[in-house]
């Protein structure tokens, strides 16, 4: 990992997206925004970011599909879901289709941004993932 | 009655027997009386030829004989024995025929007895078997069946009240054998046999050919029965339907059949109501699970949809703290404002849904121009962010409440951007003495299945559920607002794809003077 690590916010809720884009920004992050799974799906092919925080109910293609599709690749981004939906039921789903952390909205965006971070830092001790 | 002429009979038996001098009188066998009769024959005729042959010897040797036994003396005393003899042997005899008539009423009695308790122990054993099953399809075969086993027939059918009052009609819902009754034959009630029987709750004997006098409605068959009956089938006083059976053979029904029958049509009126209850029930239960899964995916949809406002104003407030400059400051107070106004909005829509549900609310009638407040809201929604077209004539006046026909626009707006796919357009059109307002998108329309379901409170379709925010509340809260202002909404394929949600309003008359409420000019 070179400079800032690139992390692309994938949601559908506006405020969500501005506020986690200034937030990782002062954090010393590098965001990009994608409001649903198929912009998020092309901007991790072009941009190719480090960790991506997948919202799951999403219009056109929701988060399933995007994890689903991640799933198959050999290199991919860590990815994080970040979701309203609690139950034990969606997290070892989300575990199965390959995701790295859960958690659950509402989130205190200081411990989201300190996730983000033990889960880069476990990347780096494991270089084969990227 | 019949065991007091048992008894009656048991006793004349055994005084019977000790007269006749049975052995063992308290039981004795026709077979017994048969042979002892048979031995007082022979002893008799023995006796009576031994005097005569006595009597014989008497009048050849009476040369030899004492003085005082004179053959006129002796022939005296052997007719006089066997007067005696024979008076004795007679009163025997007629006792022992008394025996054994006496005997052979008790075995026809006891015969008849034992036939009737193997019909009581079929009765039983059919009356266990339809309050067996408690689905009432399977009740009406076993009923049917377990009749004509026990009539020994092989015709018979089962017909249900439908309908109430005048338009009351008996249905064959079981049928089998040589009918002319099939399943789904309809008899008016007071028409044909089955018809008269529910009529009068009679239960009806019939043998030989029926008389349509008698019987108004009745067919001729081709084949006529020998013999049939029909019992009413009723329950506490409700009379539930009519079971026929019918005898094409030799077989004649007598009105021992006919109890028997009507027996068992009161075990099966229980069983056809206990059936009845059970699968009401059974509805009950299906309804009471779904309100279950819809009350679960309520608070699965409220707390999601909770959730998604406050992580905004959690990383807004985050995001704030970080902050360099009072331009990023305001964006973020924007966010919390928005997203706070986001909150109360679904508190509100809770509560205007409760008090939907309540039915007490009254709306408040004011003299409304829709075609202002279309465009008002559409103008609301374009700001937000969810582009409208617009096509209403310039005014349209009508009776309503502004407050729930902004609601009833916004919500249906709100829906169109949330399960189709834009253009949105909303258009308003008079049609008579009503106003056609109409919400359109571009999406996949609504399966016809969920037509109705979608206004259902809670209720959120399969498809969406997992990619759509939202708990359910936004269409039943419209058809609530409709419906309270004499309107009417539905949903239906928009011209060339996507969905139409259509609201049909009443014009309300404003005075004498306007007649013509909305005026043209279509103006987008």
């Amino acid at each position: 990992m070179h400079g800032r690590p690139k992390v692309l916010i994938v949601d559908d809720e506006p405020d969500v997206l501005l506020t986690m884009r200034l937030i990782l920004e002062a954090e010393g992050f590098d965001p990009a925004l994608a409001a649903d799974g198929e912009t998020a799906l092309r901007r991790i092919d072009d941009e190719q970011p480090d960790i991506v925080l997948l919202d799951i109910m999403m219009p056109v293609l929701d988060g399933w599909f995007v994890l689903a599709e991640l799933a198959g690749r050999a290199r991919r981004p860590f990815v994080i879901v970040c979701s309203a939906k609690s139950s034990d039921v969606d997290k070892t789903r989300a575990f199965d289709l390959g995701a790295d952390e859960y958690v659950t909205k509402p989130y205190e965006p200081d411990d989201l941004v300190r996730t983000i971070r033990d889960t880069l830092s476990r990347g780096a001790r494991r270089p084969a993932r990227l | 009655m019949a065991t007091a002429t048992r008894t009656d009979i048991r006793e004349r038996i055994e005084h019977e027997a000790k007269v006749a001098g049975m052995r063992r009188f308290a039981r004795p066998s026709i077979e017994a009386v048969e042979r002892r009769r048979l031995q007082l024959w022979a002893i008799t005729i023995t006796v009576i030829a031994a005097m005569a042959g006595a009597t014989v010897i008497a009048s050849i040797a009476h040369a030899n004989t004492v003085e005082w036994l004179r053959p006129s003396t002796l022939r005296i005393a052997i007719i006089g024995l066997a007067l005696g003899f024979s008076a004795y042997a007679i009163e025997k005899e007629v006792h022992l025929h008394r025996l054994s008539r006496l005997l052979m009423d008790e075995r026809v009695l006891s015969s008849a007895l034992s036939n009737r308790l193997q019909q009581h122990g079929e009765l039983t054993a059919a009356g266990r078997a339809v309050n067996s099953v408690l689905d009432l399809h399977e009740v009406l075969d076993v009923i049917l069946s377990s009749a004509l086993e026990l009539l020994r027939v092989e015709t018979g059918s089962v017909m249900l009240i439908e309908g109430e009052d005048d338009g009351a009609e008996l249905v064959a819902v079981a049928a089998r054998g040589n009918n002319d009754i099939v399943l789904g034959s309809r008899v008016g009630l007071g028409e044909s046999i089955a018809g008269r029987v529910a009529h009068s709750r009679e239960p009806l004997l019939l043998s030989g050919r029926v008389d349509d006098e008698l019987y108004p409605g009745h067919q001729e068959r081709i084949v006529a029965p020998h013999s049939a009956m029909s019992v009413p089938l009723v329950n506490r006083g409700q009379l539930l339907g009519v079971i026929n059976v019918s005898s094409f053979g030799e077989r004649s029904f007598d009105e021992h059949d006919l109890q028997l029958l009507c027996l068992l049509a009161e075990q099966v009126a229980a069983a056809i109501t206990n059936a009845r209850l059970y699968e009401a029930e059974r509805v009950h239960v299906a309804q009471l699970l779904e309100l279950d899964r819809t009350k679960t995916q309520f608070v699965a949809s409220v707390s999601h949809e909770l959730r998604t406002p406050l992580t905004s104003i959690r990383g807004a407030l985050s995001a704030s703290r970080r902050a360099t400059d009072v331009e990023q400051r305001n964006e973020l107070l924007d966010v919390i404002d928005r997203q706070t106004q986001r909150l109360a909005a679904m508190v509100e829509e809770m509560l205007t849904a409760a008090r939907l549900e309540r039915k007490g609310a009254m709306p408040i009638l004011r003299r409304i121009d829709l075609a202002a407040l279309v465009r008002l809201v559409a103008l609301d929604s374009q700001v937000a962010g969810r582009p409208v077209e617009v096509r209403a004539p310039q005014r349209c006046e009508i009776r309503a409440d502004p407050e729930s026909m902004r609601r009833i626009v916004g919500n249906l707006i709100e829906n169109a951007h949330k399960y189709g796919v834009p253009p949105v357009r909303v258009t308003v059109e008079p049609a008579g003495d009503k106003v056609l307002l109409s919400v359109l998108d571009n999406g996949t329309g609504v399966p016809p299945a969920e037509r109705e379901k979608i206004f259902e409170r809670f209720y959120r379709s399969d498809r969406t559920a997992t990619s759509r925010p939202g708990i359910g509340l936004g269409l039943p809260i419209v058809r609530g607002l409709v419906e309270a202002a004499g309107g009417t909404v539905w949903v239906e394929d928009a011209p060339g794809g996507g969905a139409a949600f259509r609201v049909a309003l009443k014009v309300r008359p404003l005075d004498e003077q306007e007649v013509e409420p909305c005026t043209a000019g279509q103006r987008s």
